[in-house]
């Protein structure tokens, strides 16, 4: 996934998460470095195709015509213990970023990422909340933001990065000292069995195109 | 006043002292780091002139390289003005410690290409532009940048000694910007055989350390 990362070839939703767990692990940042090397050699080894003055010049004159790019990083101190690009996404929707209810024990602020195949949210697990169980129709990153919380399986602290493949059942408990805050990527599920599923497919039999 | 001054007077001849070491140590000795060390500070275009001519036609040819739905031909010169103009806009922050020029040009080089994609696909918007996601600081302590170097010569040396098929693969999703998924169709080898060959990729180049002990799902 890391590759994928820095090739630029992860899905958004995914790279969202990726830089979200980078923001606690040396580690992964420390291989992503490297990873960055081997792009850049090959880069560096193809053969050069030859650019036309003309495209210097207009390089230039945009140049004489810009401020340099000031670094935003106010959005860094003002921000929580939050990864930039998840502040970035809060402070980007500051108006429309709510919590809504999702369950007794579970809230969830949405994104708006353009993002058609994954839902990116915020869900909010209070101490020592139970959510309910529940099982997954598509893929789900998830990233632990702050706090911590468990399952069956493991116990997951802030950074770490798990990944729910569809028909992995759990039920995740908030820890008992604290609200759990998690970043989550879900795949949209494309099913047909949801609840109005009955519904739907009379109707798409009796319409036949 | 005068104190900041002398401050900022001392950390600049700090960082050129810094970058001087790195010389002698026979490394980061390349001309382009040097070069992309002076447009930073100095916005120094004679320099900027000389990393144009010897990268901008890498990055085109990066750019001409893509296979991402949606990419054409004569979007590559629009990529190497982009990066370009990036390039001398962000030389400030170019760091030598942490990367060599060529590696800092391809990371702009490939966050300008997925953000000229995202633009073209994304009827929606999305708040955040690729270079967001490589926001988070390094810390520079001493073990990370000697691990970093020695890493660094490592890819150098051993990326030519690759089999030709996990040189193939990585330059499909490094060039081409191809998805282990959509590699894996395209070559007609199940996913598995795409993610074992990238990994013994980049074992052979010693670039993940001790991989049983990570967090196999992130490095998968």
């Amino acid at each position: 996934m890391l590759v994928e990362f820095a090739a630029g070839t992860l899905e958004t939703a995914a790279s969202i998460c990726v830089s979200a767990h980078l923001h606690f692990c040396k580690q992964c940042r420390e291989d992503l470095m490297s990873l960055n090397e081997v792009g850049a050699k090959l880069m560096a080894e193809a053969t050069p195709e030859p650019v036309g003055e003309e495209v210097f010049d207009s390089v230039m004159a945009a140049i004489d015509g810009k401020q340099p790019a000031k670094e935003p990083q106010d959005l860094h101190s003002a921000s929580t213990r939050f990864p930039f690009s998840v502040s970035k996404l809060i402070s980007g929707s500051a108006t429309t970023l709510t919590w809504k209810r999702l369950s007794a024990s579970v809230d969830i602020a949405r994104f708006k990422t353009g993002q058609k195949e994954f839902e990116v949210a915020l869900h909010k697990i209070c101490a020592g909340g139970k959510t309910p169980k529940h099982d997954h129709h598509g893929l789900e990153y998830t990233v632990v933001l702050k706090g911590s919380f468990s399952d069956e399986r493991a116990v997951y602290r802030e950074g770490d990065f798990l990944l729910r493949q569809p028909g992995d059942v759990h039920q995740p408990m908030g820890a008992q000292n604290g609200e759990c805050i998690c970043l989550s990527a879900l795949a949209a599920p494309i099913k047909l069995s949801n609840p109005l599923g009955f519904l739907m497919k009379p109707w798409l039999r009796t319409n036949p195109m | 006043m005068l104190n900041k001054k002398e401050e900022i007077v001392d950390k600049h001849t700090e960082k050129n002292s810094r970058v001087a070491v790195l010389n002698l140590a026979g490394k980061r000795s390349d001309q382009w780091s040097l070069l992309l060390v002076s447009v930073g500070e100095n916005r120094d275009r004679q320099a900027f002139g000389q990393l144009f001519k010897h990268f901008a036609p890498l990055v085109k040819s990066f750019a001409q390289a893509s296979r991402h739905e949606g990419w054409f031909p004569g979007l590559s010169e629009d990529l190497v003005q982009e990066v370009m103009i990036k390039v001398w806009q962000k030389a400030a922050g170019y760091n030598p410690e942490k990367a060599s020029a060529t590696t800092w040009i391809y990371t702009v080089a490939r966050n300008c290409r997925i953000d000229m994609l995202r633009r073209k696909s994304n009827t929606q918007h999305l708040p955040l532009e690729n270079e967001d996601f490589w926001h988070e600081p390094d810390e520079e302590t001493p073990v990370s940048l000697l691990r970093q170097k020695r890493s660094e010569d490592k890819v150098q040396q051993s990326l030519a000694q690759l089999p030709k098929e996990q040189d193939e693969i990585l330059r499909k999703v490094y060039l081409e910007g191809k998805s282990h998924a959509e590699a894996s169709s395209e070559l007609g080898l199940p996913l598995g055989t795409v993610k074992s060959r990238v990994r013994l990729a980049l074992q052979k180049m010693q670039i993940l350390v001790a991989p049983e002990l990570q967090d196999e799902l992130i490095h998968d």
